[in-house]
């Protein structure tokens, strides 16, 4: 008797339509929003909690390039470290308090990349500097201790040099600077978290 | 229509391999979705004719006239040694904690304990914004004593940020965020976020460290000098 129902089942499958093709688009929809989702967590990561202000805006910057520079706070287990930074999808470098550079110097070298292949303009103020047109947002937890943004800071504007103590650069002519200047600093409405 | 009348399920769409498809999406997008808060920024820009190359090239007559916003460690008080700093440093926190508490200065203006763990962790709307408010209060009553002339704003004495290497970053944000909203009172055009508009604002930086080794003597050096800042 199944045997039957089933023959008459499968002999009326030419008058249905063909879902083939719509799974089919829709498992390619699928894979898109899997990888998609992917880069967004990594460039935000969730670990952070930025600080709340009042005048933060979304500002239209069309014709600039954005990095997003992550600062983390205290996270869970403590990892990564507080003050740890981390220039996506690079893994997070660890910013010591005394005496090891290390996590600047793999910013600054991660920064000259960036540099090198952005579209530049000349600095306004006339100093010869040739600016990128790349704005970097420093997207800090509440509870990174301040030293840290201070210290970004001064590798983003190439005034000091990581690898050599965060000493002053010398006799470095400011064309040869590879600096940035253009910073946001990301912050969300009171009350969000 | 014999064959018809026999088999009613001829003419019908077998929807399961969709239903099928559309469930598995939906647990997909359940267990993978997360509810993120949207994050906005405040812009900055870096003076690239100041810091080290720059001051050799340029002589400085006189020093340079500018607001000093400080940020130190709140109940901290001037008439210290930088030992002393160092042990009020000790009693207050453990290396590597948070200072929960900061007292914001202009000049002679001061606005003491102001709570950091109600700034950055409530999820009250109207708390957290009253307490942003209270600094706001403070940062624009003590502005108003500075203003110079009626010219453009880029031409009004910059305002430097000091804040303590240790505290946390929300205090020293918070500080700029109300600089930039007292500076946008007075602004003649509303900032799109062009970074190019950033160069006719006011100058508002944060100073570069004063210590480069974070050692216990070292903090009570830069706190002597925080607090004691014009």
């Amino acid at each position: 008797m199944a045997g039957h129902k089933r023959k008459k089942h499968f002999k009326g499958m030419d008058d249905h339509l063909d879902l083939v093709p719509l799974i089919d688009v829709v498992f390619l929809i699928l894979v898109f929003f899997i990888l998609c989702g992917r880069l967004t967590v990594d460039q935000r990561t969730e670990q952070i909690t930025v600080p709340p202000t009042r005048t933060a805006a979304k500002f239209d910057t069309k014709g600039w390039e954005r990095i997003v520079l992550n600062v983390y706070g205290s996270t869970q287990n403590g990892k990564p470290p507080r003050n740890s930074i981390a220039l996506p999808p690079r893994p997070p470098w660890v910013t010591a308090a005394t005496d090891d550079y290390t996590g600047y110097q793999k910013l600054r070298e991660a920064l000259n990349s960036v540099h090198d292949r952005a579209e530049k303009y000349d600095d306004p103020k006339g100093t010869g500097m040739k600016l990128p047109k790349v704005i970097v947002e420093i997207r800090a937890d509440a509870e990174t201790e301040y030293r840290v943004v201070q210290e970004i800071q001064q590798v983003l504007s190439d005034t000091i040099d990581p690898s050599n103590s965060m000493l002053p650069r010398q006799n470095v002519e400011p064309k040869q600077l590879k600096a940035f200047v253009n910073i946001d600093f990301t912050t969300r409405k009171p009350g969000e978290n | 229509m014999s064959h018809g009348d026999s088999d009613p399920s001829e003419g019908k769409l077998d929807l399961v391999p969709l239903i099928d498809t559309v469930m598995l999406l939906l647990v997909f997008f359940i267990m993978t979705s997360k509810f993120t808060t949207e994050e906005k920024a405040i812009s900055s820009l870096l003076p690239t004719d100041k810091g080290q190359l720059s001051a050799q090239q340029t002589k400085t007559v006189e020093e340079p006239k500018q607001v000093n916003l400080v940020i130190y460690p709140g109940g901290m008080e001037k008439g210290y040694q930088p030992s002393e700093y160092r042990d009020q440093l000790l009693k207050m926190r453990m290396p590597g904690q948070n200072i929960d508490y900061a007292d914001f200065r202009i000049g002679a203006n001061r606005l003491p304990k102001v709570d950091g763990k109600t700034l950055s962790r409530s999820r009250d709307a109207a708390h957290v914004g009253a307490a942003l408010d209270e600094v706001h209060g403070f940062v624009f009553k003590a502005l108003d004593a500075y203003e110079t002339g009626t010219g453009e704003r880029k031409d009004q004495h910059p305002v430097i940020i000091h804040c303590f290497s240790g505290m946390s970053w929300r205090f020293a944000l918070i500080a700029y965020d109300a600089v930039r909203a007292y500076e946008a009172t007075k602004a003649t055009f509303k900032f799109s976020g062009n970074p190019d508009e950033l160069a006719r604002m006011r100058e508002v930086t944060f100073a570069p460290p004063r210590i480069r080794n974070y050692s216990a003597n070292e903090l009570g050096n830069e706190l002597y000098e925080i607090i004691n800042m014009k």
